[in-house]
């Protein structure tokens, strides 16, 4: 039996969670890249931005407690402010005539541009949440709704920075799937870390119980925005990785079929917990993907189209209604060996 | 004991001479005047009994004092500034602290979480604040339990990881409110002991609220009573024991 007496072994244990998401990832991503198949490493980049934002969406909804319908707004917001920084040089003001000289003149390295589009998703979310934030429990979860349904109307419509209802062509297509993974990691990292710092404890009492939260010293509006602007700016980032992995932008693709998708990842994982976040992913793109194979059709069989919508909503109302906490229970990746109560590692039990 | 309250409290103008006061305190509810004109001034280091029939206004006045309900007339004050308009979380982190009658504790948290969440709003650490959990639960005898999850704590226990969730970072003033509700004589000894222990080793004020007359009697050093959110008397135990409109309220609502 191994016990964590070693200051690197209690270390490890502490970061035991972390580090079996981050290493179970590298194993599929080592796989599918060794494998070589193009369609495969397709799928896997999209995954990997799916754990981008789902992970972000973890960071707010798991700790607060407050369902948002709106984090995909942050995703849209992100990525047309990556494309004005990277897409198309030569044809970026057929596209988009309205951006300001500088943006039609200059090109940023594509990881500064996903920057600064997660700092726009992150100033936006700021301002949004300064009202959102005083709202509680469903009424702060439609808020985040109309706060999506405002950006996605606006965006379609301010065709002069957006193309409108057309799509944005001609974004260089830099997520690999190493890219891909770094974002994934330095995600789920961030949410790690977050959730269990001293706001992150904060934010899970109030979603235990907000009145003791307040009588506990805790400032709740505050704690939820700085939440929300966190998640908002890796939402962000997701954005722009999405661009640069379809190569192309449409406002359309960030709007309830992606809120959806990636709602139904966290719920079917366990909205409460970093590895429901990632498991529900995996689980839910694998789904997709044989769903999708099979639509096209595989030795003369094949089923309806749509059939993956159809696969993932069955699979969501059969969590909901046997396992509402979803695949991992809303639990964490626990130490496998021998507990030492008497240390404080084992006092993190992650709620 | 681990506790030392010669440190005082950690709360921008802590003294000794701090006192937490209602001034004319109403609160009304659609019609029905829950607190009516309330005055009483808490000193540190004393425990204040506050008693009455169900319903007598009592909940509210401490809701009314920690921020949770803001007076309709009147207004509370801590030292020299009126804290009645201001947020639960700012009275919490300047050093008024409370408990709650149905215990509220994070039920989904470890025991010692419970109380990390407000050491670490207070402005500790989280090393910091777990070492402080862990204190204070050494002395309120739940150390073993540090671990467990809250929601599945038997009662009697909820309302002392309650209390000890008050008690963190030394506020100046708590407010507790029915801990020994439905508690066995032998339970409400206990309770009695860490509640006479609270001003010593904190140094702080207590405003108990318990219908357990014993438990009054047995703790505290002055009584406000309150019937329909009046004061009705005043006084020692001894004295309020006495008092033929107190026998009256009591006997009229059993
Ligand atoms: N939020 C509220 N809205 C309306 N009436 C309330 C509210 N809170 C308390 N009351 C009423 O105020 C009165 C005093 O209640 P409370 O302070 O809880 O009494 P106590 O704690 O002394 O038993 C009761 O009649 C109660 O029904
Ligand atoms: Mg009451």
């Amino acid at each position: 039996m191994i016990e964590a007496n070693t200051p690197l072994l209690r270390k490890v244990r502490y970061f035991w969670p972390l580090i079996v998401l981050c290493l179970g990832l590298l194993i599929i991503v080592a796989i599918v890249d060794s494998t070589g198949d193009i369609i495969l490493a397709q799928t896997l980049v999209e995954g990997l931005v799916r754990i981008v934002i789902v992970v972000a969406i973890y960071m707010f909804v798991g700790n607060s407690g407050i369902i948002s319908f709106g984090h995909i707004g942050f995703v849209l917001i992100g990525a047309y402010a990556t494309a004005w920084q990277t897409c198309c040089p030569y044809t970026r003001e057929m596209f988009m005539p309205g951006l300001p000289t500088y943006l039609l003149n200059n090109s940023h390295h594509f990881v500064l541009a996903i920057f600064l589009g997660g700092v726009l998703a992150a100033v936006v979310a700021l301002i949004a949440g300064f009202a959102i934030m005083r709202l509680t429990g469903i009424a702060a979860s439609i808020g985040t709704f109309a706060f999506m349904m405002v950006f996605y109307s606006a965006y379609l419509r301010w065709s002069t920075w957006t193309s409108g209802a057309s799509s944005v062509i001609g974004l260089p297509t830099t997520t690999t799937p190493w890219v891909g993974y770094a974002y994934a990691v330095v995600t789920i990292t961030a949410a790690f870390l977050f959730t269990r710092s001293k706001w992150g404890l904060a934010l899970r009492s109030s979603r235990d119980d907000e009145v003791a939260a307040k009588a506990s010293g805790v400032n709740v509006f505050g704690q939820r925005l700085l939440a929300f602007v966190i998640s908002a700016f890796f939402c962000g980032m997701a954005g722009g990785l999405f661009g640069h992995f379809l190569g192309m932008l449409t406002v359309d693709s960030f709007y309830l079929g992606m809120t959806f998708i990636t709602l139904s990842m966290l719920v079917v994982g366990g909205m409460q917990s970093l590895a429901g976040a990632v498991i529900g992913v995996v689980v839910i793109s694998v789904v997709i993907d044989v769903l999708r194979r099979l639509e096209t059709g595989i030795g003369g069989f094949s089923i309806p189209s749509s059939s993956a919508e159809v696969g993932v909503g069955l699979i969501l109302l059969l969590i909901l209604i046997l396992r509402s906490s979803g695949i991992t229970g809303n639990a964490e990746i626990y130490w496998p060996f021998k507990r030492d109560v008497s240390s404080e590692g084992a006092l993190r039990r992650q709620s | 004991m681990t506790v030392d309250a010669s440190q005082g409290t950690n709360a921008p103008g802590a003294d000794n001479g701090m006192v937490l006061e209602a001034r004319d305190v109403t609160v009304r509810f659609e019609g029905l005047t829950a607190v009516d004109s309330v005055n009483e001034t808490l000193h540190r280091r004393e425990i204040l009994g506050l008693i009455g029939p169900n319903g007598a206004g009592k909940t509210t006045l401490v809701n009314a004092m920690t921020g949770f309900q803001r007076p309709t007339a009147g207004h509370v004050r801590l030292g020299s500034r009126v804290i009645s308009s201001l947020t639960p979380h700012w009275i919490r982190r300047h050093g008024v602290a409370r408990t709650f009658q149905a215990g509220r504790l994070f039920r989904d948290m470890p025991v010692s979480e419970n109380i990390e969440v407000a050491a670490v709003s207070l402005g500790m650490s989280r090393k910091k604040a777990h070492a402080h959990a862990m204190e204070l639960l050494e002395w309120i005898g739940l150390a073993d339990r540090a671990a467990l999850p809250a929601g599945i704590l038997p009662y009697t226990d909820e309302r002392r990881v309650g209390i000890a969730r008050a008690l963190a970072q030394k506020p100046q003033f708590v407010l507790l409110d029915e801990p020994a509700a439905g508690m066995s004589d032998l339970e409400c000894d206990d309770i009695m002991h860490v509640v006479r222990e609270i001003p010593k080793q904190f140094g702080c004020g207590v405003l108990l609220i318990e219908h357990n007359m014993r438990v009054i009697m047995g703790v505290c050093e002055r009584i406000h009573v309150l019937d329909s959110g009046k004061t009705i008397s005043r006084g020692t135990p001894a004295e309020v024991q006495k008092d033929p409109v107190v026998i009256k309220a009591y006997l009229g609502h059993e």
